[in-house]
């Protein structure tokens, strides 16, 4: 197998946008191909999970080829849930790792604001189960909220610790001018004050407003090439080490200890396997916070803490900017803002930011190892990647 | 005739789901379908829940009541519940209702109430 690098980084600001889906995609990329310096792609892979349903667009990956003048190039798009992002990485990956292709472009992106809020959220939605789940009217929020009762019921985890991760990552996006959110919350605000309640009101009890991540639309792109080309190229080279990716029980109910995220344990497992490091190696870190009880949950089962201890370590400040483990600096999906088929490139976006050194206010001290995990579904689709700077 | 619930039961090793599946999770031996189907108990506790505020389009209603249930034969189940002031753990007895309305369509699932 060859070595796979990270050329090239695009990515577009995060919010509403008003143009189409295909040039979201293609502007992120455009940045990529330049921050890259090439012109020339073998393979273009597109993650996208909503354009046949909300944009009534299909066969992506034609119209952003063409649109960048790559054509001849292969194109596909590639379409598994919030987890689209890490799976087309993966693709790429193993498009250059196979020796079949030299340069591929990997592009996401989403156009959610184009419909209405209740229409997204039922969107969003279909990724459940048909019979079991979707037709009772569960929501992703609803999963999220389901899943957060039995963490606060074992572990000890309370609604201040939810509200912590919020204003973590929220506050962390101000340092991310790529971030939909700019806006500084603080606990007073979203917990403490007798406003409280109308500022954060339930959204899926026990989650509130200001502990799900935004509906946005964006895009992110990288271009990945061939050790060979990586060196021709001249970048700073950032090599993708662990790929790991795993997959759960459609129905979350079926799962035998409900509050155990097996496909994360798994997908982190097995990145970290194949490249010789451990959880302790890793510098810096983007976790899936679509929801601030994951990024508590995932810190645990990708192995930078025990099983139950995350709230813990954040309450200790482990998980921020200049901890032991800093956690989604760039603000995550709760501060960066979730397009659900661009976020697993935007997080890698953020990690080869840091490995680079162009973190500027929001930069973790000689950052040369970091991870991502992209968790698609409840759970049921995680993908999960390590990087490390080679100097 | 009351409307039930099914449970598939494997003919070859026994092992319960649901919902259906194309293959057996314990044996993974099934020819076409070589399932049973059982109905799924009524009653059983209430393993989590939820009160959702911000709905997808269809429903019309301010908030609804999910959870997950534990049934009597120790399978689980999600479903709608109309309960005032759920607990964890709490006894809780279903009935199949119309759980959601589409134009044309009607979905029946399961609704648990405080038993």
């Amino acid at each position: 197998m060859r070595d796979v690098y990270v050329a090239g980084i695009g990515i577009t600001t995060f919010t509403r946008l008003e143009y189409p889906l295909s040039e979201i995609a293609s502007y992120a990329s455009m940045m990529a191909l330049k921050d890259a310096g090439v012109t020339e792609v073998d393979q273009v892979y597109v993650a996208n999970m909503g354009a046949a349903r909300v944009n009534h667009q299909t066969a992506l990956a034609s119209a952003v080829v063409d649109s960048l003048s790559l054509t001849p190039a292969g194109a596909a798009a590639i379409e598994n849930g919030p987890a689209s992002g890490g799976s087309a990485i993966k693709a790429g990956f193993q498009a250059v790792a196979s020796g079949m292709d030299d340069v591929v472009l990997v592009a996401g992106a989403e156009r959610m604001r184009e419909v209405n809020n209740l229409e997204a959220t039922d969107f969003v939605a279909t990724l459940t189960h048909p019979i079991a789940e979707y037709i009772y009217g569960v929501t992703l929020p609803a999963h999220a909220a389901m899943f957060t009762r039995l963490y606060m019921d074992k572990y000890g985890v309370t609604e201040r610790h939810l509200a912590m991760v919020g204003v973590k990552n929220q506050n962390a996006a101000l340092n991310n001018v790529w971030a939909h959110l700019q806006q500084e919350i603080t606990l007073e605000g979203i917990l403490d004050s007798p406003e409280a309640m109308t500022n954060n009101p339930y959204v899926a009890e026990p989650l509130r407003f200001f502990d799900a991540c935004p509906v946005s639309d964006g895009g992110a792109a990288l271009v990945l090439v061939s050790e060979e080309k990586a060196k021709e190229l001249g970048r700073p080279l950032i090599r993708i080490t662990g790929v790991g990716q795993a997959t759960d029980t459609h129905a979350v109910h079926e799962r035998s200890e409900p509050t155990d995220l097996m496909a994360v344990r798994k997908a982190a497992g097995d990145a970290f396997a194949m490249a010789g490091l451990t959880p302790q190696d890793v510098d810096v870190a983007e976790l899936h916070d679509a929801f601030t009880i994951l990024e508590i949950a995932e810190s645990e089962e990708v192995g930078f803490f025990p099983k139950g201890e995350g709230h813990i370590a954040l309450e200790k400040g482990e998980t921020a900017l200049g901890g032991k483990i800093p956690i989604n600096v760039g603000g995550g999906l709760k501060g960066r803002g979730h397009p659900v088929g661009a976020t697993g490139i935007a997080q890698a976006w953020e990690i080869v930011t840091q490995l680079r050194g162009d973190g500027g206010a929001r930069q973790v001290q000689d950052a040369k190892i970091g991870f991502t995990c992209n968790f698609g579904g409840f759970g049921n689709n995680v993908v999960c990647l390590t990087f490390e700077r080679e100097d | 005739m009351a409307r039930e619930i099914y449970a598939y039961r494997c003919r070859r090793c026994d092992t319960m789901h649901y919902p259906f599946r194309m293959v057996c999770s314990g044996c993974k031996q099934n020819d076409f379908f070589e399932f049973d189907t059982v109905p799924l108990p009524k009653n059983g506790k209430l393993l989590t829940f939820t009160k959702v505020y911000n709905l997808p389009a269809q429903y019309e209603v301010a908030t609804l009541g999910l959870g997950i249930v534990e049934l009597d034969n120790g399978m689980r189940m999600l479903g709608q519940i109309e309960i005032d002031d759920p607990k964890i753990g709490m006894p809780v007895k279903g009935s199949v209702e119309v759980v959601r309305k589409e134009p044309y369509d009607d979905y029946y699932g399961m609704v648990f109430r405080a038993a």
